[in-house]
């Protein structure tokens, strides 16, 4: 109950942070077409074990137009692709730990300007687990008692093999095709802020 | 007083050397209906969003002149004023409408404008009233069909009551019926409502003649202006392609007075020619088929096939269809009829719940065809969406190497004949549109298929790139090949399909030659074709009536003249 | 795809104001999370169950349940291996480094089986949530604090079906390219399957632009907006509204009396005592206010 109250609030910090800024019609679109991207990403990966697309597309986002657009990118992702795949107590926690990996990117980049290919394929890497672990608060936390560590650290452990493949999909995605869609989507970006010259 | 005048405007998007608008002067009158043609990339948009005080505020770049808006400049008003008085329809309502149910999107505008509860319930429900949209309220916006769509924008630009409103290809999505429809409600706007009317359109048959005035435009210049007749004199005169069929044979006659409508065109040929007895001729003809080409080995033969998506409604129903090698098909028919997935389960993507498909006499099973991919090049309806690799050369590279076939110097000759060759480095995205078009003509052409499937390949284009496609398909056709177009553009049907199929619900209704099938249909028949019903049979085309009619009307025409009728 | 997505039925329940029913919903979750005697979990089971019938979902919810089903195998298991609360031992198993000893006490296998149950209750609600709620109604509600994110919201889940359709094509596109999509390496595969993403991509983000420049056009951001309300409150979303809160608060105050809770360890407590189930009966009474509405609107020309 405790967990599920504090994942609602950072939810609603995000958003509201996500609203504060100002509203144009590029940005809006911008981030709906990544977040139905992002959504996308659960269901063109199917056909191989735990990829998920989401994280590395959010990541992205979040990396290109900050951590306010990339949480929404994730969280957005999560909600949307549930509207067709079903609504659960995941929803929320899914769009937690697909907005917080969205945000990380955008904050990682502003405190490491100069990460790098590997830094960042390494940094998708580790998101990999994390959203597994966050994945995993979820599920323990409101089903197992008495809550201990060591209850958690089974959990993770139990499910290392499943978020393996999702760490593995995330830094060969990023690795290979990262710099592509960043360089992509840093194109449109700019094109949001727009000059007009009078003559 | 004008309610749009432009005056010396020039202007160039960011990062481009090239001005989109060069020295525009133009100006609309309250209540008119503008008509804009041009070719593609002549600048028809950039003006619509000038108007619109979209360019240069949304896009930026460099920006000259100026813009008045019942005499007041457009650049010193506020956006909100502007946009309650200028409203814009654009081209593809997928990529117009935001909210997920019509209701919600009708009124979105209106929230923008700040109105109150009251007054937005009012205009919603009028904007719904007037455009019939009452069954659509509650559905998901993504289940609607096109023409739905389309009139789910119209309705939420409608709410904001602009006065003028404009208007960039609208239709060209919708099938020839819903595109009437559509016509006949701006029509409607225009001439009960006294809307100021700008509509941009590249098939002139549909729209010449609701115009009060045409502007054509080319390389960002406004060449030509002026009310209808005159338009099609000079754009005659000139040796351009911007007036539709019926005009363009009249001038091409050299009459003095030029028709814009089929109405107008028979006045004269009424004037000119006996009726002929239109019971007789041509009866009998329609539904029947019969084969064109080499009548041996068929390329492609579908038997008793039927097909539906996950076991809803039967998309296609008994279709029994043989194309040979030679032909070249055009299969007409509404939005949902059935097309693509006609075209899909011929390219083997598909495979049908019951009924035989042969291909070059060999049965094909219910798994990947790879074989038959070889043999086939199925072109679908956005280019882009072929368009990956880095270059030109790439582009076809990829194709031939999945397939393993060497390259023996066919990308060269292809982007030859194709007329790439300069483009061959280029990033495929830089093209324009009907470059990038070619483009994916080529990297499925690469691998000299046998059956050439294209699914719209029209849409957007000018008369210059149809007629270039056209003519490239037609020669493409041989002995070898045989080319099946799905296609919404009877006109281009017409002028380049030997054989036209026509899909109702799913359902074969008519197959046969062009002529037959178009030149008794209803909807699905040109301009020509209509004009000419009772005086002559089997002309679809300009350069049929030419052929046929001419030698007679300038008989009757002199004579006509001398006896005073005229 | 698309049959988990909400149908509408022109139904009672699906007619609600969409503060009445979310009410409702996150009652049934908060009672949810906040019981754990297993026929207080059992009453809400069937108040969600009642709701789902009325709203013609029992096809939709077995769906929900059977997934459910598998996601309450893990708790079964894990429960039992890691608490040592318990007092009566069923199984001693072999030492272990970080966990100590292993046990198996009943206690934490009841406790697994209770919680199993509260898994199955809590998807049964979002069940209920997908096929009762409209998800622009819910985006309507969060427009009134978030109008951006509720904007981008509505704006992804309408596009997301036509980038499906999209996708589907360029694959087939792909296949017709000579693309096996069933052979080659892993690497590959991410490959070709990237390949397909980037297309979309490339193609989505030009159509952003052409939608903000739809929105733009009509007047999108150029000052401050009213909200267009669609749904206003009648006499039944009152009365529902009114139901979930008595139904919360008596819920909250009966935790407080120590109603509701049940204690697992180290020895089971009472599950049954005659105020407990006094308590239930009212709170199952409170909470199938809306579901007997549904029944009468329908069935009863006076309810109407
Ligand atoms: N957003 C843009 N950024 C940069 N250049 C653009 C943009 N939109 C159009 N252009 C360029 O401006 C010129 C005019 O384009 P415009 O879209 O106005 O033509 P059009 O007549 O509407 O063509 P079409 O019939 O293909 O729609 C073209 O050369 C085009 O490449
Ligand atoms: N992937 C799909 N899944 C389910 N139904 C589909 C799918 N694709 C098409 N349909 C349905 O099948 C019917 C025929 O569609 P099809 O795309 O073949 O029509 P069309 O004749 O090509 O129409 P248009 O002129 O609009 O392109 C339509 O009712 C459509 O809704
Ligand atoms: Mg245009
Ligand atoms: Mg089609």
């Amino acid at each position: 109950m405790a967990y599920t109250i504090v994942a609602a609030l950072v939810l609603a910090v995000m958003f509201l942070s996500f609203e504060r800024g100002k509203a144009t019609s590029k940005e809006v679109a911008l981030v709906a077409v990544m977040s139905a991207a992002a959504a996308m990403g659960r269901v063109v990966f199917a056909a191989l074990p735990n990829v998920q697309a989401t994280t590395f597309i959010a990541m992205v986002s979040g990396y290109v137009m900050g951590p306010e657009s990339g949480f929404m990118v994730g969280a957005a992702a999560a909600l949307v692709s549930n509207f067709f795949m079903g609504q659960g107590p995941w929803t929320p926690w899914q769009m937690l730990a697909w907005g917080l990996a969205g945000a990380s990117a955008g904050l990682i980049k502003r405190i490491f300007p100069g990460i790098g290919r590997l830094g960042m394929t390494f940094y998708c890497l580790l998101w990999g687990y994390f959203f597994g672990w966050i994945m995993n608060l979820w599920y323990w936390s409101s089903f197992v008692r008495p809550l201990n560590i060591n209850a958690f650290i089974a959990a993770c452990i139990s499910s290392i093999w499943f978020d393996s493949f999702h760490a593995a999909g995330n830094a060969i995605l990023y690795y290979y095709f990262g710099e592509g869609f960043i360089k992509v989507l840093k194109r449109f970006y700019r094109r949001m802020k727009v000059t007009v010259r009078y003559e | 007083m004008p309610i749009f005048q432009v005056k010396n405007v020039s202007y160039y998007y960011p990062e481009s050397e090239k001005p989109a608008l060069k020295d525009i002067n133009i100006s609309v009158d309250e209540g008119e209906f503008l008509l804009v043609a041009g070719g593609s990339g002549s600048g028809k948009s950039t003006l619509a969003r000038v108007l619109a005080g979209l360019v240069p505020d949304f896009y930026g770049g460099i920006f000259s002149g100026r813009v008045l808006f019942k005499g007041r400049d457009i650049r010193g008003m506020d956006r909100r004023k502007l946009s309650r008085h200028v409203g814009m329809v654009f081209q593809d309502p997928e990529k117009q409408l935001v909210k997920t149910e019509a209701e919600a999107e009708i009124a979105f505008g209106l929230e923008n404008l700040g109105l109150p509860q009251q007054e937005m319930l009012r205009r919603v429900a009028e904007a719904m009233d007037f455009l019939d949209l009452a069954e659509v309220k509650g559905r998901f916006i993504d289940k609607l069909s096109g023409g739905q769509k389309q009139k789910v924008a119209l309705a939420s630009v409608l709410a904001m009551q602009p006065e003028a409103i404009i208007l960039d290809e609208p239709t060209s999505q919708l099938d020839p019926a819903c595109a009437e429809e559509f016509f006949n409600l701006i029509k409607r706007l225009n001439e009960e409502m006294g809307k100021t009317v700008i509509l941009i359109e590249q098939r002139l048959e549909r729209c010449f003649h609701l115009a009060d005035r045409v502007a054509v435009m080319k390389d960002g210049k406004l060449i030509i202006e002026g009310a209808p007749r005159e338009v099609a004199a000079k754009s005659v005169a000139g040796g351009m392609p911007f007036i539709p069929p019926v005009a363009r044979f009249f001038a091409a006659m050299g009459f003095p007075d030029i028709p814009a409508t089929v109405k107008e065109g028979r006045g004269i040929l009424k004037k000119c020619l006996p009726l002929h007895n239109a019971d007789e001729e041509s009866l009998g003809s329609a539904g029947s088929v019969e084969k064109i080409g080499d009548k041996s080995g068929d390329v492609i033969s579908l038997k008793k096939v039927w097909f539906s998506y996950n076991d809803k409604k039967e998309v296609l129903r008994d279709i029994n269809l043989r194309v040979f090698p030679g032909e070249f098909a055009a299969i007409l028919g509404a939005n949902g009829a059935g097309k693509s997935t006609l075209l899909k389960i011929m390219a083997g993507l598909l495979h049908p719940d019951r009924g035989r498909v042969f291909f070059q006499g060999e049965e094909c099973g219910n798994k990947g065809e790879i074989f038959r991919e070889k043999r086939v090049a199925y072109l679908a309806q956005n280019p882009n969406d072929y368009l990956l690799q880095d270059t030109v050369e790439q582009e076809l590279a990829f194709t031939i190497k999945n397939f393993n076939i060497p390259d023996d110097g066919r990308i060269d000759r292809l982007l030859g004949e194709m007329d790439l060759k300069r483009h061959r480095n280029k990033n495929p995205r830089d093209l324009s549109s009907g470059e990038r078009q070619r483009v994916a003509l080529a990297s499925v052409l690469v691998t000299h298929p046998s059956l050439v499937l294209l699914d719209e390949p029209t849409r957007g284009m000018d008369y210059a790139l149809k007629a270039a496609l056209g003519e490239y398909l037609e020669g493409l056709c041989s002995s070898q090949l045989c080319v099946v177009m799905v296609t919404h553009d009877v006109e281009f049907a017409a002028e380049y399909a030997k054989r036209v199929i026509i899909l109702h619900d799913g359902k074969i209704v008519s197959d046969g030659s062009a002529k037959q099938v178009l030149g008794n249909s209803m909807f699905y028949s040109t301009q020509m074709a209509r004009m000419c019903r009772g005086f002559a049979a089997d002309i679809l085309t300009v350069e049929d009536a030419m052929e046929t009619l001419a030698p007679l009307l300038s008989q009757n025409y002199k004579l006509a003249l001398e006896r005073g009728l005229w | 795809m698309e049959e988990l997505f909400y149908h509408e039925k022109g139904l009672f329940l699906q007619k609600l104001h969409p503060a009445a029913s979310l009410a409702y919903i996150c009652t049934l979750l908060v009672l949810t999370l906040i019981f754990t005697n297993p026929f207080y979990l059992a009453g809400l089971f069937f108040c969600t169950g009642l709701s789902v019938w009325m709203l013609e979902g029992l096809e939709t919810w077995e769906l929900f349940l059977k997934g459910g089903l598998f996601m309450t195998v893990p708790i079964m298991i894990i429960n039992p291996l890691v608490s040592k609360a318990g007092a009566t031992i069923l199984w001693r198993g072999p030492s272990l480094p970080v966990f100590g000893e292993i046990t198996v006490s009943m206690e934490a296998v009841f406790y697994g089986a209770v919680m199993s149950l509260r898994l199955l209750d809590v998807i049964s609600i979002f069940c209920l949530y997908n096929i009762m709620v409209h998800p622009d109604k819910a985006m309507n509600m969060l427009e009134r604090f978030a109008f951006k994110s509720a904007l981008v919201l509505s704006l992804a889940t309408r596009m997301f079906p036509a980038m499906i359709r999209h996708l589907e094509n360029i694959k087939e596109i792909q296949l017709v390219r000579g693309v096996d999509f069933s052979g080659g390496t892993f690497k590959q595969k991410i490959n070709k399957y990237t390949n397909l993403i980037y297309i979309l991509l490339l193609s989505s983000l030009e159509d952003s632009m052409e939608i903000a420049e739809a929105m733009h056009a009509r007047a999108f951001g150029s000052g401050r907006r009213t909200r267009y309300v669609r749904d206003s409150i009648k006499p039944a979303d009152s009365v529902c509204l009114a139901a979930a809160a008595a139904a919360l608060l008596t819920g909250a105050w009966g935790t407080v009396k120590g109603y509701g809770v049940m204690n697992f360890y180290p020895r089971l407590g009472p599950a049954y005592s005659r105020g407990d189930m006094r308590m239930l009966a009212l709170l199952l009474s409170m909470l199938s206010i809306p579901s007997l509405l549904s029944w009468g609107w329908r069935y009863c020309r006076y309810f109407r």
